[in-house]
C-alpha cells in the first residue's frame, strides 16, 4: 500500500510545485497591481501545498526531506501532469489553466478529507479554504473576461481550446488506481473527472465560452508515468540552478 | 522602496515664489506645527500638493520597478524557505506600489497618469534598481542592505505631515522589516557557508557598495534645499544624516561576518560620523538620466506588463462608471 | 533583449516597444477589514476593481495576506459620503461636553466630608 500512497502524494506534490513555480513567474509583471498580488499569493499557496505533501512523504513514508525532493530529483522522477509544465503563455492561458486545474484540485482535496490515510485527510481539511479562494478567483476572472470585450472572449476561448486536452491529462490513472480506491485512500480519477466536468461546464456557459469536444486520442497523458513535455527539463534546470552551483551547501 | 525628497533647481526656485492665500497658509502651517496631519480634503498649498505627488509617485515607481531586479531570481531560489520568502518579498514590493499609488491618487493624479509618466520617462524612480542582480548573493544583499537603506528613509518619512502617505508607510515599514530579516538571514547563511557562498557574497557587496551610497542622494552641500519642505514636513532629514544612519546600522552587521566593503576609508569617527570615499556623483547623474546598466530593460519590462495586461483591464472596464479619487 | 532574468528572456521583448500609454486602471473601492469576531470593521485602504465581486477577491490579498482576518467589506468610493474638512469645527466643542462623560461625576469628596461631619 505504501507504494500506492507514495505515487498519489508524489503526483499531487509535483503538480502543486510545478504549477506554483509557473504561476510565480507572473509576480511583478501581472496585468494589474491587485491581480499581481493575488496571483502571487496563490502561487505561494501551491508551493506550500507541495512542501506539505513532500513532508508527509518524508515523515510518514520515509522519503527524503522536502528540499531534496523538490530540488534534487531528476526529471524522470517527477509525476506531474504535462498540463502544469506548460509555460505561462499570455494571461488568458494562465487564468484558464488556473480555472481548469483548481476546480479539479478543490474536488480532489474535498474527496481526500474522507481519506483513510489520516495525514492526507488532515492536510486536505487544512488547505481546502485556500483552494476555495483560488477557484473563486478563477471563476471571477473567467466570467468577467468571457463576458468582456470581443478580444477577451476570443482569447479565453482559444486558450480553453488549447488547454482542454492537456487538462484532461490531470486525470491520468496510475497502476495503483484500484488499490487507492479499494483501500479508501482516494475515490478515484474517473469519479473526480466526472464531478469536475459537472462543476465547470455550467460556469463556462455563464462565461459565454464553448466547451471543447473531447477527443480521447488527443488527451495529453504521460506525466503520471514520468513521460514529460519538452518544458519540464528546462524548468527544473532553472529551478535548481543555484543549488547545483554548490550541491552540499546550506542555502 | 524609496521616495526621493531631492528637489530640482526649478522646483526649488518656484517653492520660494508661489504666492498662496496668507490666511489659509497660516492655518495650514500651524496645523503641521501642532503635529497634526493633513488629510486629502484639506486646503493645501499648490507646491505642497505638487511635491508630495512627485515624491509619493517616485516612491511607488521605485517599488514596482524594484520588484524587477529581485524577480531575476524568483524562479531560481534554492529551497522552499527561500523560494517562498522571495516570492512573498517581491509580491510585497508590488503591494507597496499599490498602496503608494493609492495615497498619491488622493492628491488628484490618477494611477494611470502616474504609470504613463513612468513609461514616458517623465517621472523617475530610485537609481538603485538600475543595477543588475548578477548572482543569488545579490538577492541577499538587496534584501538586507537595499531594504535596510529604504527602511531608514521610510521610517523618517512616516513622520511626515500627509495622512495617507503616513498610513501607507506605516504598513510598508512593517512589511519591510520582514524583508530585512529574511535578507539578513540569507546574508548570514552565505557568509557562514562554503567558500563559494562567501565569494559570491563578497562580490555582491563589492558591486552594491556605491549604489548604496548613492541611494540617499547627493551630499547636502551639493543638493538644492528647501526650508519650506522641511517646515511642511515633506522632507524630514538631510541626505547626509540618512546616509550616516544607514552606515551606522548596517556596516557593523557586515563586518562581523568577516565580509568587507570595497573602501579603505570607510570608518566611524569618534564623533559618531562615518567617513567614506566620496562616490562618483557623475555616475549617479548618468544613471538618473537613463545611462545605467539596466534602465532600458526596466522600462521595457514595465511597458510589457502594461501592454500585456491592457486587454484584461479593457475587458473589465465599465464605461458608465465615473472615476473618483480614493478617499483616504 | 539582454537580460539576466530567465522569465524576461522568455518574453522575447523588443527593447524599442512603442508603449507610451497605459489604459485605465478601473474604479476604486474602499476596503474595510475585521480582524477578529467581535471587533470593529475598520478602513484599511483602496483597491482598483471592476465590480464588488472582484473588489473582494482583490482585497483579500491586498489587505488580508498577513495576520488574522475574519471578513472584509468593500464599498465603491463614490458611494461613501463624508463631511467636508471645513466642517471639522462642528466637532470642536464636543470634547468640552464633559457632562456626558462618566469622569465628570465625582462624589467621593462629598461622601468623605459628610462622613467626617457625622463622626463629630
Amino acid at each position: 500500500m505504501s507504494n500506492a500512497l507514495k505515487n498519489l502524494l508524489y503526483k499531487m506534490a509535483d503538480d502543486a510545485l510545478i504549477i506554483g513555480h509557473r504561476n510565480s513567474e507572473w509576480t511583478g509583471i501581472g496585468p494589474m497591481l491587485e491581480e499581481d498580488l493575488a496571483f502571487s499569493s496563490m502561487a505561494q499557496d501551491k508551493i506550500g501545498h507541495a512542501q506539505a505533501l513532500y513532508k508527509i512523504l518524508n515523515e510518514v513514508l520515509g522519503e527524503a526531506d522536502p528540499d531534496t525532493l523538490a530540488f534534487k530529483r531528476e526529471e524522470k522522477q517527477f509525476k506531474c501532469c504535462q498540463f502544469v509544465e506548460q509555460p505561462i503563455g499570455e494571461y488568458d492561458f494562465s487564468i484558464v489553466r488556473q480555472f481548469l486545474f483548481d476546480h479539479a484540485e478543490l474536488i480532489r482535496y474535498d474527496m481526500l478529507t474522507q481519506s483513510s490515510f489520516q495525514p492526507l485527510a488532515q492536510l486536505a481539511k487544512k488547505v481546502k479554504g485556500e483552494i476555495k479562494y483560488h477557484v473563486m478567483h478563477a471563476d471571477t476572472f473567467v466570467k468577467q473576461l468571457g463576458n468582456g470585450t470581443e478580444e477577451s472572449r476570443a482569447r479565453l476561448q482559444s486558450s480553453l481550446n488549447y488547454a482542454w486536452h492537456l487538462s484532461l491529462g490531470i486525470f491520468e490513472k496510475s497502476e495503483f488506481e484500484n488499490e487507492l480506491i479499494s483501500e479508501n485512500i482516494f475515490v478515484g480519477e474517473d469519479e473526480l473527472k466526472k464531478r469536475w466536468q459537472e462543476k465547470i461546464i455550467p460556469i463556462l456557459e455563464v462565461a459565454n465560452l464553448k466547451v471543447p469536444a473531447t477527443d480521447e486520442s488527443k488527451i495529453v497523458y504521460g506525466g503520471r508515468k514520468a513521460f514529460h513535455s519538452e518544458f519540464l527539463k528546462p524548468l527544473l534546470d532553472e529551478m535548481c540552478e543555484v543549488v547545483r552551483t554548490d550541491i552540499d551547501a546550506e542555502w | 522602496m524609496y521616495g526621493s525628497t531631492n528637489l530640482s533647481e526649478e522646483d526649488a526656485k518656484r517653492m520660494n515664489t508661489t504666492v498662496e492665500d496668507p490666511e489659509k497658509l497660516e492655518a495650514f502651517e500651524s496645523r503641521i506645527a501642532r503635529g497634526e496631519k493633513i488629510e486629502p480634503q484639506d486646503w493645501m498649498p499648490v507646491e505642497y500638493r505638487k511635491q508630495l505627488i512627485r515624491m509619493i509617485e517616485q516612491h511607488a515607481h521605485s517599488e514596482i520597478v524594484g520588484a524587477l531586479p529581485e524577480g531575476t531570481w524568483i524562479t531560481r531560489a534554492p529551497n522552499f524557505r527561500r523560494k517562498l520568502a522571495l516570492i512573498a518579498k517581491v509580491q510585497d514590493e508590488i503591494g507597496h506600489g499599490q498602496l503608494l499609488y493609492s495615497a498619491a491618487e488622493t492628491l488628484g493624479k490618477t494611477r494611470e497618469e502616474m504609470l504613463n509618466d513612468l513609461l514616458n520617462g517623465k517621472s523617475k524612480y530610485s537609481n538603485v534598481f538600475n543595477y543588475p542582480a548578477k548572482t543569488w548573493a545579490d538577492i541577499a544583499v538587496i534584501g538586507f542592505l537595499v531594504d535596510g537603506a529604504a527602511i531608514v528613509n521610510q521610517v523618517i518619512n512616516s513622520k511626515g505631515s500627509y495622512g495617507p502617505y503616513c498610513r501607507a508607510l506605516e504598513r510598508i515599514c512593517y512589511e519591510e522589516s520582514f524583508h530585512l530579516k529574511q535578507g539578513h538571514d540569507n546574508v548570514v547563511y552565505l557568509a557562514t557557508g562554503t567558500k563559494h557562498q562567501r565569494a559570491i557574497l563578497q562580490d555582491a557587496i563589492n558591486r552594491w557598495y556605491v549604489p548604496l551610497l548613492h541611494f540617499f542622494g547627493p551630499p547636502d552641500k551639493m543638493s538644492a534645499h528647501s526650508e519650506k519642505l522641511m517646515k511642511w514636513k515633506v522632507k524630514l532629514a538631510s541626505n547626509d544624516d540618512m546616509r550616516n544612519q544607514f552606515l551606522d546600522q548596517y556596516v557593523p552587521k557586515i563586518w562581523e561576518l568577516d565580509i568587507t566593503f570595497p573602501d579603505p576609508n570607510l570608518k566611524k569617527n569618534n564623533d559618531g560620523i562615518w567617513e567614506f570615499s566620496d562616490p562618483d556623483w557623475n555616475e549617479f547623474k548618468k544613471v538618473i538620466n537613463g545611462g545605467g546598466p539596466c534602465n532600458a530593460e526596466r522600462i521595457a519590462v514595465r511597458k510589457f506588463a502594461e501592454e500585456a495586461g491592457r486587454w484584461v483591464r479593457q475587458a473589465l472596464m465599465n464605461p458608465t462608471e465615473k472615476y473618483v479619487v480614493p478617499l483616504a | 533583449m539582454n537580460t539576466l532574468d530567465p522569465r524576461i528572456k522568455r518574453l522575447s521583448l523588443e527593447p524599442s516597444a512603442e508603449v507610451e500609454k497605459t489604459n485605465s486602471h478601473l474604479i476604486t473601492y474602499e476596503v474595510f477589514h475585521q480582524e477578529k469576531r467581535g471587533k470593529h470593521v475598520t478602513h484599511v485602504g483602496v483597491v482598483h476593481a471592476s465590480n464588488p465581486e472582484m473588489a473582494l477577491v482583490m482585497a483579500k490579498e491586498v489587505f488580508g495576506r498577513r495576520g488574522k482576518t475574519t471578513n472584509l467589506w468593500v464599498v465603491k468610493t463614490s458611494d461613501v459620503y463624508t463631511f467636508g474638512s471645513d466642517d471639522e469645527d462642528m466637532f470642536e466643542t464636543t470634547p468640552e461636553k464633559t457632562f456626558r462623560d462618566p469622569a465628570y461625576y465625582k462624589v467621593r469628596d462629598k461622601i468623605e466630608k459628610f462622613q467626617s461631619k457625622q463622626k463629630v
